[in-house]
C-alpha cells in the first residue's frame, strides 16, 4: 500500500493484494478518497499486527505450559519405570512388563 | 514380600485425600522455587539415564535405581507438587477472571477426578500417575477450548489452526500414555505398589499430620 506520485502532479493511493496467488494492484485514487482508503488500510494493518502479537504471546505461553507438562510426564514415566525395575520387573520388547526370572536379587 | 502384601491388605480402606499422610507438611506447590525444581529434575534426570541403561538389558544400574528411590522418598510428593504447580498455571490461563468462582469449581472438579482415578488406598506412585492423567486431561481442555474459541471468533488463520490441531493431538497422546502407565502398574498388582507404599506406611508413625 503506497502513495504514488504521478507525472501530472498529485499523489495517487494504491494497494496490493493477492488474488488466487497473484499480486493484484488496486488503484484507489488521490485526494480525499485516497486519504480515507490509506487511513482505513493503516487501521486494518494495525489491527492485524496487534492480533499477530497477541497470537505470538499466547503461543509462547502455550509452549511454556506444554513444556511443563512434558517435563512432568517424562519425570513421572521415569519414576514409574524405575519403580518397576526396582521391583524386579523388565519390559518385554518395549511393551508388556514381566517379572524377571532372577527378580534382580542376585545383582 | 508376602508379609508386606498381608500388611497392606490389613490396612483399613482410606479415602483419597489431597494432602495425605506421608506428604511433607510445608509443601506449597505454587511456591516451588526454580532451584527446587532444578534439583528435582536433576534427580529425575539421573534416574532416567539409569532406567535407559537398564532398558537395554544392563543390570548394573539397578542397585543405584533402588538407592535413589530409597533415599528419595519425597520424590513422588515433589513431583505431585510439580503437577499442582503445572495445574495452577493451566487454570490461571483457562480462567482469567478473578473472583468469579470458576477457578474454585475447576479445582474441585480436578480434585474429584484425582480421587476417582487414584481410588482407595492409593500408593504415592498411583497418586502420581493419577495427577499426570488429570493434568494431561486439563491440557486437552485448555487446547480444545482455545481452538473452539478462536474458531467461533473466526480469527483462526490456516497456520494457527494447524498449530492448535497439532497441540491437541499431542495432548491426547500424552493423556493416553498416562492412562496406559497407570493401567500397567495396576495390572502388575501390589508388588509394585508396596515398594513405594512402604515409605508411606513408615512415615505414618512419624506423626506428620495430614492436611
Amino acid at each position: 500500500m503506497a502513495w504514488e506520485r504521478r507525472k501530472r502532479g498529485g499523489a495517487y493511493y494504491t494497494r496490493s493484494r493477492k488474488v488466487d496467488g497473484q499480486v493484484v494492484r488496486e488503484y484507489v485514487g488521490g485526494g480525499v478518497r485516497g486519504e480515507i482508503a490509506a487511513r482505513m488500510d493503516a487501521k486494518e494493518r494495525q489491527r492485524r499486527e496487534e492480533e499477530a502479537a497477541a497470537w505470538r504471546e499466547e503461543r509462547e505461553h502455550l509452549e511454556e505450559l506444554a513444556g511443563l507438562v512434558d517435563e512432568l510426564c517424562e519425570a513421572v514415566e521415569t519414576v514409574a519405570r524405575a519403580t518397576l525395575l526396582a521391583a524386579g520387573f523388565r519390559q518385554h520388547k518395549r511393551g508388556e512388563w514381566r517379572r524377571r526370572r532372577d527378580r534382580g536379587n542376585n545383582i | 514380600m508376602t508379609e508386606e502384601i498381608t500388611s497392606k491388605s490389613k490396612l483399613a480402606v482410606r479415602r483419597y485425600e489431597d494432602r495425605p499422610v506421608g506428604c511433607p507438611p510445608d509443601s506449597d506447590p505454587v511456591a516451588m522455587t526454580k532451584e527446587e525444581k532444578e534439583a528435582l529434575l536433576n534427580t529425575v534426570g539421573r534416574l532416567k539415564e539409569l532406567v535407559e541403561k537398564s532398558a537395554k538389558g544392563d543390570k548394573k544400574p539397578l542397585p543405584e535405581i533402588r538407592k535413589i528411590l530409597k533415599e528419595s522418598p519425597e520424590l513422588a510428593w515433589q513431583l505431585m507438587d510439580f503437577a499442582r504447580y503445572t495445574e495452577y498455571h493451566h487454570t490461571k490461563m483457562m480462567v482469567k477472571e478473578e473472583g468469579s468462582g470458576l477457578k474454585e469449581v475447576l479445582k474441585a472438579q480436578l480434585a474429584a477426578m484425582r480421587e476417582e482415578i487414584a481410588g482407595d488406598n492409593p500408593s504415592p506412585l498411583e497418586r502420581l500417575l493419577a495427577e499426570r492423567i488429570v493434568i494431561t486431561w486439563l491440557q486437552i481442555q485448555l487446547f480444545e477450548g482455545l481452538y473452539a474459541s478462536n474458531m467461533s471468533k473466526g480469527a483462526t488463520t490456516n497456520a494457527q489452526g494447524k498449530y492448535e490441531q497439532k497441540r491437541i493431538d499431542q495432548a491426547y497422546k500424552r493423556h493416553l500414555s498416562a492412562i496406559r502407565t497407570l493401567a500397567q502398574i495396576r495390572k502388575l498388582g501390589p508388588a509394585v505398589q508396596i515398594n513405594i507404599a512402604e515409605k508411606q506406611i513408615n512415615t505414618m508413625g512419624e506423626g506428620i499430620p495430614s492436611s
